[in-house]
């Protein structure tokens, strides 16, 4: 179903969803710099930015989340896990690549032997409002990775950018719930032409260009290449890529703890630390940068599809727009491809 | 100033060729081109046929110091500017390799071009950029802007009075003018004008976008801590979450970690994807090491820093 | 679904089972195994009834012994199945968690979350000989799977069994009770050594690589378990070759960091296997395949 939600009306439909739902959207935090937040106020949202700084992950998977809440006793300890999710949500303006990635680690969090309740309860109380690029950046390359501008799957409302509009499509059974919605208008025929010409505009612009075919079997050749000594030299080891990663779902686990009370938290961890595998014994199976630099590649283009059947990667670019040692990922998978040569 | 670039650039070309062949090191590392405008990137070079990949332009922001704590078993030349080479004179006081290891190449440096400024400053996306001279020609799907360079360099290049490299190997170009001698640092004096409590304010603000990611840490040569005090869990001084006291606790305490030993190159701020500002806490602190002790980070090669040396003259009136 | 547990400890569950909430058990009995004091065993029973009927385990199998306020640690189970009402864990004193364990006086609260991990494959044992050989403080889950055997029950699902296991020194060895009595049994062949005796020592005294060479067991229809530092397995792996045991028929269990212990958070993982999910046993023909993250 396609509708319409006239732009004057934005500020009063974002209180209509607060209303009943507890709202996560794109919010600036400075000039250029924007990440998903709960909304207080309506006027908080910002689109303007092509893509946020911290992905959209963030909201199934907090960089910072308490697992339960403890408090010690004499004869019985108390401990109250925070799992619940008191009130229905909506995820708006995520983009395509985003959406994307929660089905990639969907599969890590559901999984068959055990679930992984933080991540799922909020998973399924929210609605996810996706939100097309109408421009997307040239350091975009999710139609390289069966991903694209105006990829529809796992929105359950699309939202596209039609300037003094944006055009609805309710694609879901949780979509169609807001067809009710008291703002959204119908569409008429030239707002869908005119969404149209933007698709095919913005599909026009990002090009297959990475080549990711076999990049799995090329990998399982390579495990000790001599390529991963070179491509790690201007890696810092720092963990932007790896926070600012649609796809990237390592985390540790914490207690902190007062005298008596205290909470067990699990924070989002890196792989290309230093400490990552670090043993009490002292022993680090992955002691340099080069090994961690490998783990962190295997596991995107190797691993993680050996699992579960398809890459660890959106291609969102914010890596390469992030990495301050300009690092370009979309180099390093042509490198690959050719065996480590480049 | 176009002409400058390239004489510089075949300079270091030619020098790497020159110090490759006669194996007087085992690598260079320099710039290369980057897979985006605007972008310069780290290179490792180790052959003579690698060199011409080496390039020199406005977007050569990164301080390369940093990556010396991984090759401190190799002969390294390195490409420096002013500020770069004074956190490896800051480095050699503190004893992170061998006097022979190091070749410097120095550059006079013309400034670095603050990237996400001159984003900013279009609404479409910046595809292409060139530089003639003083000027930056920009263009993007559809727009094509000249752009006076002067207008669009980082912060801590403004105010920068050692773009010559204090102490290098060889000098690929000629000295450039240094600025008038700024007293105080402008950021540092915009800082000092507030109320301790709006100075709170200003500090937190910032620092709340914070996503414990530590680019600011990696790209900074002076931190190279086996563990640094973030990362002890026996003591444990702050959580790894988000909570805004462990954030500024890792704020202040790195800022102070660098009393006497930054040189305001900035790469830290370049490197957060937050846009925190950083250095003026640190170029705050450096201005108190110099009142205190008349001492500036790795100006001279024979200085030893304060921090770390003990004179029976030392200054004591502020031990209570 | 909502369970509000029984008196001595207060759960909040909502619908699905949360993979991440200890257990509540309590220390029965803990004591110092090895003269260096570094290694203790803990006796630990559910606190709840319901909780010790439901777990059920492997030998090989781990747990997460839980301590609120200090965290996890991932500990072999070294009871064994047949070995009712509490489980044993061996903990090594090396961090800020196992110190704590450590310190643990009998009637302390721990939790638990486990059993996990893939365990011994026990099928495979069914009609074979099995080949134990242990090296210091790595004999935890061995010492599970050889109660397991030894069990009247169990005995005849497989042949011969034939254990060789080494410390540094006598005071060092884990298990010395147990060890004792399986030394007076005719239905397993147990050879205990010591890099370097003392002077009550009257038992072997020489490196387990060259014990085992020394006892020469057959590889044929032979399934070998080994477990122990790096540096033992190291000289012993062309012991094994020697007597011609394939890869298939080598496992051995893996140590690696690890945090949530159920396959999410991404830590312990070798290529793409993890340590906790797929492991931590893996035959020597798994890890041939794997990249050497461990």
């Amino acid at each position: 179903m396609k509708l319409k939600l006239d732009k004057k009306n934005f500020i009063p439909f974002l209180q209509s969803l607060m209303d009943e739902y507890d709202l996560f959207a794109p919010v600036r935090l400075a000039d250029g710099v924007s990440v998903y937040k709960k909304i207080d106020r309506p006027n908080e949202v910002d689109l303007s930015l092509r893509n946020t700084q911290k992905p959209a992950k963030e909201i199934f998977f907090p960089q910072s989340e308490t697992m339960f809440r403890y408090e010690k006793a004499e004869k019985e300890n108390r401990v109250t896990s925070t799992e619940e999710i008191k009130r229905n949500r909506v995820l708006l303006g995520a983009r395509p690549c985003d959406i994307q990635a929660f089905a990639l680690i969907d599969q890590v969090f559901a999984g068959k032997d055990y679930t992984d309740i933080y991540y799922l309860n909020k998973r399924k109380a929210t609605t996810v409002i996706g939100m097309s690029c109408d421009h997307p950046l040239s350091t975009c390359f999710c139609s390289s990775l069966n991903g694209g501008p105006f990829h529809r799957e796992g929105s359950d409302l699309f939202l596209t950018d039609l300037g003094e509009s944006y055009l609805v499509e309710l694609l879901t059974e949780k979509g169609m719930a807001f067809q009710k919605n008291k703002f959204f208008q119908k569409a008429d025929d030239k707002e869908l032409a005119l969404a149209k010409g933007i698709e095919e505009k913005a599909a026009a612009k990002v090009k297959v260009s990475v080549p990711v075919d076999g990049i799995e079997k090329r990998l399982d050749q390579m495990v000790e290449s001599p390529y991963w000594d070179r491509i790690q030299e201007k890696c810092l080891g720092c963990r932007v890529c790896t926070y600012l990663c649609p796809t990237c779902h390592c985390f540790d686990i914490v207690d902190e703890a007062l005298t008596k009370k205290g909470r067990r938290v699990r924070n989002w961890d890196s792989c290309l630390s230093s400490l990552y595998s670090q043993e009490t014994s002292g022993h680090n199976p992955r002691p340099t940068n080069r090994e961690r630099t490998r783990q962190r590649l295997m596991h995107k283009f190797n691993y993680f599809p050996k699992n579960f059947d398809r890459i660890a990667c959106v291609g969102c670019g914010r890596c390469i727009l992030y990495c301050p040692g300009h690092f370009d990922i979309r180099q390093t998978i042509k490198e690959i491809q050719k065996g480590g040569e480049g | 100033m176009e002409q400058t670039q390239k004489t510089i650039q075949d300079k270091i070309r030619q020098k790497a060729k020159e110090l490759l062949s006669s194996k007087k090191v085992d690598l260079i590392i320099g710039f290369g081109e980057g897979t985006l405008p605007l972008r310069a990137t780290p290179i490792f070079v180790r052959t003579p046929e690698e060199a011409d990949r080496l390039i020199w332009n406005s977007f050569c922001e990164n301080n390369l110091a940093t990556y010396l704590h991984k090759l401190n078993q190799f002969k390294v030349g390195l490409v420096v500017k002013g500020c770069d080479a004074r956190s490896v004179i800051a480095l050699s006081h503190e004893k992170r390799f061998k006097p022979d290891q190091l070749f410097l190449i120095g550059v006079p440096c013309q400034r670095m071009v603050d990237r996400r400024k001159v984003q900013k400053a279009f609404e479409g996306e910046i595809l292409r950029v060139s530089e003639q001279g003083d000027e930056i020609t920009v263009e993007g799907e559809d727009f094509k802007k000249t752009l006076k360079r002067e207008d669009f360099l980082y912060p801590s290049c403004r105010v920068c009075i050692h773009r010559n490299p204090v102490k290098a190997d060889v000098l690929v170009g000629d000295p450039v003018e240094e600025s008038s001698l700024v007293e105080v640092h402008p950021d540092v004096k915009e800082f000092e004008k507030m109320s301790p409590e709006e100075r709170w304010r200003y500090f937190e603000k910032e620092a709340s976008r914070c996503i414990r990611c530590y680019a600011c840490r990696e790209a900074c040569p002076m931190c190279y801590c086996a563990e640094c005090f973030v990362d002890s869990s026996n003591p444990k001084w702050i959580e790894k979450g988000l909570s805004p006291s462990d954030i500024d606790f890792y704020h202040i305490v790195r800022a102070y970690h660098q009393s006497g030993r930054c040189s305001g190159c900035g790469a830290c701020e370049r490197a957060c994807p937050m846009e925190i500002k950083l250095t003026y806490l640190t170029q705050r602190l450096n201005q108190d090491v110099k009142e205190m002790f008349g001492f500036e980070t790795g100006v001279d090669p024979d200085a030893p820093p304060p921090l770390s040396t003990y004179e029976t003259e030392d200054r004591q009136e502020f031990i209570k | 679904m909502n369970e509000i547990a029984t008196t001595n400890h207060h759960h909040e569950f909502i619908h699905m089972k949360n993979p991440y909430l200890p257990i509540p058990a309590v220390v029965k009995n803990a004591l110092v195994e090895t003269s260096d004091r570094m290694l203790r065993t803990l006796e630990l029973r559910f606190l709840n009834e319901e909780d010790a009927q439901a777990f059920s385990f492997v030998p090989g199998q781990f747990c997460e012994l839980s301590l609120l306020g200090k965290g996890e640690a991932p500990f072999g189970i070294a009871s064994s199945p047949t070995e009712k009402g509490s489980l044993k864990f061996t903990i090594n004193k090396a961090g800020v968690v196992t110190t704590a364990l450590h310190h643990l006086e009998e009637g302390t609260e721990v939790g638990i979350r486990g059993p996990l991990g893939n365990g011994y494959p026990m099928d495979l044992f069914k009609g074979k000989n099995v080949l134990v050989i242990g090296g210091g403080f790595a004999f935890t889950t061995l010492r599970s799977l050889i109660a397991y055997f030894l069990h009247p029950e169990n005995r005849n699902k497989v042949k011969d069994i034939t254990v060789v296991y080494g410390a540094r020194t006598p005071g060092l060895l884990l298990y010395k009770e147990e060890l004792a009595e399986w030394q007076k049994r005719s239905d397993i062949k147990l050879v205990v050594t010591v890099d370097q005796g003392d002077k009550d020592w009257k038992g072997k005294v020489g490196l387990v690589p060259n014990v085992l060479e020394e006892a020469a067991p057959s590889s044929e229809n032979t399934y070998a378990v080994i477990c122990g530092p790096p540096v033992m397995i190291k000289f012993t792996f062309p012991k094994l070759m020697a007597l011609r045991f394939p890869n298939e028929r080598i496992y051995t269990s893996l140590e690696k960091r690890m945090k949530c212990g159920i396959g999410k958070c991404g830590r312990c993982n070798i290529g793409h296997l993890y340590v906790c999910k797929d492991g931590p046993v893996f035959s020597y023909a798994q890890l041939e395949k794997l990249p050497k993250d461990y």
